[in-house]
């Protein structure tokens, strides 16, 4: 008898384990969905900025362009994390040398239009890297969780992977020199 | 600001000259009526274990008493007047010292139910007062505070007991980003009860183990509760809790950040039973204004380069 509710308490358990594993996992899934969704407001930015910036000067032609056709690659559909994530980064470069060189533009930098983009666009920014955060948050969460006794138990039971946070890349920890950015 | 520099001023010393003689009436007054209660209460006892001529003594007592009350009720107005000029010309004028746009509302004070929907604290109060309501505008950042005791009570039987949900100044100023639903940041304690009517509420676990240590955050938006509190604000939060004598919590709600300092004593009251015209008599309150004055910038929240102007 006492055999019967042993078992049926360690089962409980297993229950409980095993699905607060796999709901850990699902919201790894959701905060990554978050993410697509700061990244496609920000993207909905780009062909505005563009527009307004082509009204007031001839002299950033190279770069728009460079954005506009990041933009289409971005928006394709048909990029694999990797590609998406490094497109994704030099659109956000591009964007922010455009931005430093409007400095030299007085009319655009008052204009209303651009003064708005320029806010939303730093919103924007900012809302991305919380999403980031927030997906690192729910990664580290799982990890803790399949990586701890006794969930580590169930986790090569049942074969769950360890999960990655976001990291910069190489590119991004590099120190910016102003210096760089004027030229 | 220093508070002898304001002091020292020649119409600030005429005010607090006509003060001092209504706060000399005030306390001889406010002396006789308790030697009378005590008085009253002295005879009533002798009469009582003496047992002879018992009339004599309840009706001086009696009357004591009643004398007390007279004078009592006979300063509770000069009172009133006494501690709202008190608030109405000194503290006042201390503020304009800061910006010409604060200035102070004695009798009004934080509303329970914005109180209560900051979720600031997470029981609601059965005994709740507010009062000195501070509004003003430093820069781009509107903001108001005011001093709130909120309470609760517990019943054991027939006795009540009151406790401190909290008492101090709550701080509220305009946020400057925008954000949909509500975070709030408490203190942490050995038994914290998440009880809230926030819909979905979940803890938020940030990066900063400082912060972390001191606070719990809660939220019903992972991503907007980062949006808000950026590693910078943590550490701004921080430095801000530092000032404190007690552990903060912050609360962002309705385009809002509400702060809560508990302060342990009644804030911009006169004294009765000490003179008026001292070196010191501001110091405390300075002190309590500079921190809350300080909060815009050390928060940063002047910076307007979101879509919130």
């Amino acid at each position: 008898m006492a055999i019967v509710i042993i078992l049926g308490a360690i089962l409980l358990i297993a229950i409980f384990l095993y699905n607060s594993i796999v709901s850990k996992k699902n919201q790894i899934d959701n905060a990554y969905s978050a993410i697509d969704v700061m990244l496609k407001k920000r993207f909905d930015l780009i062909p505005n900025l563009v527009e307004v910036v082509k009204q007031y000067t001839e002299y950033e032609q190279t770069t728009l362009n460079k954005i506009v056709e990041l933009r289409t690659k971005a928006s394709s559909g048909n990029l694999n994390d990797t590609e998406r994530n490094d497109v994704d980064q030099q659109l956000s470069g591009q964007i922010k040398s455009l931005m430093v060189n409007i400095e030299n533009y007085p009319d655009l930098k008052a204009n209303n239009s651009y003064v708005n983009l320029q806010r939303t666009w730093t919103e924007s920014e900012e809302q991305i890297a919380a999403a980031r955060r927030s997906f690192n948050a729910s990664v580290t969460n799982y990890n803790d969780a399949i990586m701890t006794f006794p969930g580590n138990v169930f986790a090569s039971m049942f074969s769950f992977q360890k999960a990655t946070v976001l990291a910069s890349s190489d590119e991004e920890r590099k120190s910016i020199s102003a210096k760089e950015l004027f030229q | 600001m220093l508070s002898e520099d304001f002091l020292n001023k020649a119409s600030v010393q005429n005010v607090l000259a006509e003060m001092e003689i209504t706060r000399k009436e005030i306390a001889k007054k406010q002396v006789i009526s308790s030697i009378l209660i005590i008085a009253a209460v002295a005879i009533g006892i002798i009469g009582y274990f003496l047992q002879t001529n018992i009339a004599v003594y309840i009706v001086t007592a009696l009357s004591f008493f009643i004398a007390s009350l007279i004078i009592y009720s006979s300063i509770t107005g000069k009172n009133d007047d006494y501690k709202r000029d008190f608030k109405e010309k000194i503290i006042a004028q201390v503020l304009k010292q800061y910006d010409e746009s604060i200035a102070i509302k004695p009798g009004i004070g934080l509303a329970e139910n914005e109180f209560t929907n900051t979720q600031l604290f997470s029981k609601e109060p059965d005994r709740y007062h507010s009062e000195d309501l501070i509004t003003g505008r430093i820069d781009k950042t509107s903001f108001y505070f005011g001093e709130v005791h909120a309470e609760y009570k517990t019943s054991t039987g027939k006795s009540t007991h009151w406790h401190d949900i909290f008492k101090g100044i709550i701080f509220v100023a305009d946020f400057n980003k925008h954000f949909n639903g509500g975070t709030v940041v408490r203190a942490n304690m050995l038994f914290s009860s998440n009880s809230s009517w926030f819909e979905n509420v979940e803890v938020v676990k940030l990066e900063n183990v400082a912060f972390e240590d001191k606070f719990t955050t809660y939220s019903n938006d992972q991503v907007e509760a980062r949006y808000i509190l950026t590693p910078a604000l943590m550490e701004r939060i921080l430095s801000l809790n530092s000032i404190s004598e007690d552990t903060i919590s912050l609360s962002f709600y309705n385009s809002r950040v509400y702060i809560a300092f508990p302060i342990d004593r009644n804030c911009f009251e006169p004294p009765v039973f000490e003179t008026l015209q001292n070196a010191k008599l501001l110091e405390d309150d300075i002190n309590v204004l500079d921190a809350m004055m300080s909060i815009i910038h050390e928060l940063d929240l002047n910076t307007r380069i979101w879509t919130k102007d």
